[in-house]
């Protein structure tokens, strides 16, 4: 299960990687002074050192027709600049190998930029709202700290012209998204949050410019430009925090749609095999398809039997044997032996493409919580509206010099700055609290469900178990000695290390080759076993019972095994067995110490899921479950009401996880499984799902009492606002304070 | 005290003027890479632009 996030960059074809319509995903084409120019991103591999990125530019220059070649090493990319004229793609690929590193192209290259300039403008405007700010704060503190009749009125008037001066770049630039936000949602008739944040800031600036440049004008005397310019950068940190956020989430997404061009060896009429991008396969092309790698498309089996490792499909950890005419499908390892297959179906029409689909369908469904805020948000925006109109009414009529200053008051005292932020800094604590747990979390909102869950489905290969089986001993079939029976297991180890089957693989980990031994004419028969001739040349079988002369095994349930023999007279019995990883049962205890409900939900064959979850103590087995079970067996239990939380790692297990309500990849999963999850467990140790089911709880407890007091501090402070005892300033300051307070609360999570 | 009434425009442009340099250096690219602007001076190819 491996296989699909080997950190190593493969390689690919030349061919491939100057073919115009993968070319097109990581090139851009332009024109400068006459002279046409390709700029080609790549993601580079092997780097160790920020000295490596000088080398890879040094041989990118070098090539003829490069004009200019910069490497970022710390996010690992090269941006080439080339003349299409004189070289090709390929040849700048060749010239990182050379120099010794791996380079791929990198096609999520613009979207990454797009996300980069984003971040570093709204990080401007905020550094431009803080810096002002602090600059205003310092002229206005005279006014404040000045006995009555020290400060002249000219030198008053003076300070507040200077602080004018200030604010303008923050009103002008800064608070520039609050304006457009307000104006886009005017435009559609809708009402958002930033229509009473925009009309608080201009109906407070208006009035401040009055105060300062006319005292005896209608906006009296008292400019608040201080508090105003805060209450514009704190907004702007909390949004920049937001966006933070999800711009991390889109990062991981990418990175597993990010597929690298695939390469595939399509064979012409004369039987030669070419390199062409997979996205050139139609139906009806024959293609090589090597031992080890992945079938390109959905087929048909030619030539030769062979093995397929489907496990990313249906879960199943065993390989699939495959005889001439069967069908193989897009996605699975080919183990056997080479192979010639027929396409049938390519991109959109394959079986991987159409699960891919199933779990974008589950995904789309979900966002229900954000629209119930947005209805409740609604009624609340107007209704702060309504009221700030009223108070002014009002006061016009008790105080027509105090009724503007009410107004704002009120406006900024019912803005949900400390509100907004209660919820997305207790998340982002508790973010950063989990990945020093080793478990990254991708969509902020899952752990407020995950608090909540009382139910939990475990994914058993590579959750529970390792994915890959393991040796547990050999049982001699004909009486011998212990010093024969080694010597026997050594030799079928030697034979083993022939093949690249799972249980070989297993075989040759436990018992090392000490080439002892020496066999000839080895040969493989894909889905029954090894046959190979010793020095006497006496023929010697290894593999499944009927490969040997036997009776087919009633073994179907249980866990694998393989003989060892001369045909027709085995001597040994291999056993194997899945691994169970060592904290699994631990992991199991604690969660169920939580109050969880654990759940087994398998692709394996279903006896051998019922047997281990006997074994650790889980109450609730499903085995031999497609993903369209799985994915039954979950809208079972959610609608019998239970919060259910999903823990897997294959690509059959995406749509399942995208339906529970929170999910979790291990991290050596598949990607398309890791890019769906809510978090991922980059330890691969369940026991820190538990853990982060502990934070979750903790973090939803913060929440309430963030929420508690922000609610109770704009609640107590409107009446106030309303009555004309709040001034705009101490609106600020109250604001600023109780968010300060919010965001220390939420920081004990990161801890 | 009527210094102040020079003192405090000045303040006030200089503040303004900071904030135009600022801007300027970060949007000019000056603290895209800072780590291998240090470690050019031991590499012995020719100076960059």
């Amino acid at each position: 299960m491996n296989t699909i996030a080997s950190p190593a960059l493969p390689g690919i074809a030349p061919a491939v990687l100057d073919d115009p319509v993968e070319l097109r995903r990581y090139t851009r084409f332009s024109e400068s002074q006459g002279q046409p120019a390709a700029e080609s991103s790549l993601r580079l591999g092997g780097l160790h050192c920020a000295a490596c990125a000088g080398l890879i530019e040094d041989a990118l220059r070098r090539v003829d027709g490069v004009l200019e070649a910069r490497v970022d090493p710390a996010a690992e990319r090269a941006l080439v600049r080339w003349d299409p004229a004189r070289t090709r793609a390929s040849a700048l690929v060749a010239a990182v190998q050379a120099a010794g590193y791996q380079a791929v192209p990198d096609t999520a290259a613009a979207a990454r930029t797009l996300r980069r300039a984003e971040a570093r403008r709204l990080l401007w405007r905020v550094f431009v709202a803080g810096f002002c700010a602090m600059q205003i704060m310092m002229l206005a503190t005279p006014a404040y700290v000045a006995a009555p009749g020290e400060l002249t009125p000219d030198m008053l008037q003076l300070l507040q012209w200077g602080s004018w001066l200030l604010a303008l770049p923050v009103m002008m630039f800064s608070a520039g998204p609050f304006f457009s936000g307000a104006w886009r949602a005017l435009r559609t008739r809708r009402i958002g949050m930033d229509v009473p944040v925009a009309l608080g800031i201009a109906v407070a600036f208006v009035a401040s410019s009055g105060a300062a440049f006319d005292p005896a004008g209608p906006f009296g005397a008292e400019p608040y430009f201080d508090s105003l310019t805060m209450f514009v950068s704190f907004l702007l940190a909390g949004r920049y925090l937001e966006m933070k956020a999800r711009h991390r989430a889109a990062e991981t997404l990418e990175q597993a749609l990010d597929v690298l061009p695939q390469t595939a060896q399509r064979l012409d009429e004369h039987g030669i095999a070419h390199p062409v991008s997979v996205q050139r396969l139609a139906p009806g092309d024959r293609v090589r398809v090597a031992v080890g790698d992945s079938f390109p498309a959905d087929g048909v089996l030619l030539d030769a039997p062979t093995q397929a490792d489907e496990s990313l499909l249906s879960g199943e950890s065993r390989p699939v044997p495959k005889a001439p005419g069967e069908h193989v499908v897009a996605g699975s390892l080919n183990l056997g032996a080479p192979v010639t297959v027929r396409v049938e179906r390519v991109g959109p029409d394959t079986r991987y493409e159409a699960i891919v689909a199933l779990m974008r369908d589950a995904v789309s469904r979900r966002p229900q919580a954000v629209r119930a805020v947005d209805r409740w948000a609604g009624p609340f925006l107007w209704a702060v509206l309504l009221l700030a109109g009223a108070a002014a009414l009002a006061w016009q009529a008790i105080d027509p010099a105090r009724s503007v200053w009410v107004a704002v008051s009120v406006l900024i005292v019912t803005c949900p700055c400390a509100l907004s932020l209660a919820t997305p800094a207790a998340l982002l604590g508790a973010t950063a609290g989990l990945a020093r747990r080793g478990v990254l979390l991708q969509r902020l909102e899952a752990l407020e469900a995950l608090a909540g869950v009382k139910q939990v489905f475990l994914d058993k290969t590579g959750t529970l178990t390792d994915a890959r089986p393991a040796w547990c001993g050999a049982t001699p079939l004909a009486p011998m000695g212990a010093a024969q029976q080694a010597a026997l297991l050594q030799q079928a180890a030697e034979l083993a290390a022939h093949s690249r089957h799972p249980l070989s693989q297993a075989l040759c980990e436990a018992v090392p080759a000490a080439g002892a031994f020496e066999w000839k004419a080895v040969r493989e028969q894909p889905g029954a076993g090894l046959e190979a001739q010793d020095a006497q040349g006496r023929l010697w079988r290894m593999g499944s019972a009927a490969w040997l002369g036997l009776a087919p095994a009633p073994q179907s349930g249980a866990s694998p095994q393989a003989w060892f023999g001369p045909p027709g007279q085995p001597l040994l019995r291999l056993s194997f067995d899945e691994s169970l990883r060592s904290d699994a049962a631990a992991a199991v205890q604690s969660l169920q110490a939580q109050g969880l409900a654990l759940a087994l939900l398998s692709g394996d064959d279903d006896e051998r899921v019922r047997e281990l979850a006997q074994r650790l103590g889980i109450a609730s087995a499903v085995g031999a479950a497609t993903p369209e079970r799985k994915l039954a067996v979950l809208r079972e239990a959610q609608a019998r009401g239970a919060r259910v939380a999903m823990v897997g790692d294959g690509v059959n297990d995406a749509p399942v996880l995208a339906q529970a309500d929170v999910s979790f990849a291990m991290g050596h999963g598949a990607l398309v499984a890791r890019s769906h999850a809510d978090a991922v467990v980059l330890s691969g140790r369940i026991g820190d799902v538990a853990q982060a089911h502990q934070l979750a709880r903790r973090t939803v407890r913060v929440i309430r009492q963030n929420l508690a007091w922000s609610a109770f501090y704009n609640l107590a402070c409107v009446p106030l606002a309303l009555a004309g005892l709040l001034p705009p300033w101490a609106a600020g300051l109250g604001m600023a304070f109780s968010s300060l307070l919010v965001v220390l609360n939420a920081l004990r999570l990161a801890r | 005290m009527d210094i102040l009434f020079l003192l405090i425009p000045m303040s006030v442009v200089l503040a303004l003027a900071v904030l135009g340099v600022f801007a300027w250096a970060l949007h000019d690219g000056q603290f895209d890479d800072l780590q291998r602007e240090g470690e050019r001076i031991l590499s012995d190819e020719a100076p960059r632009a």
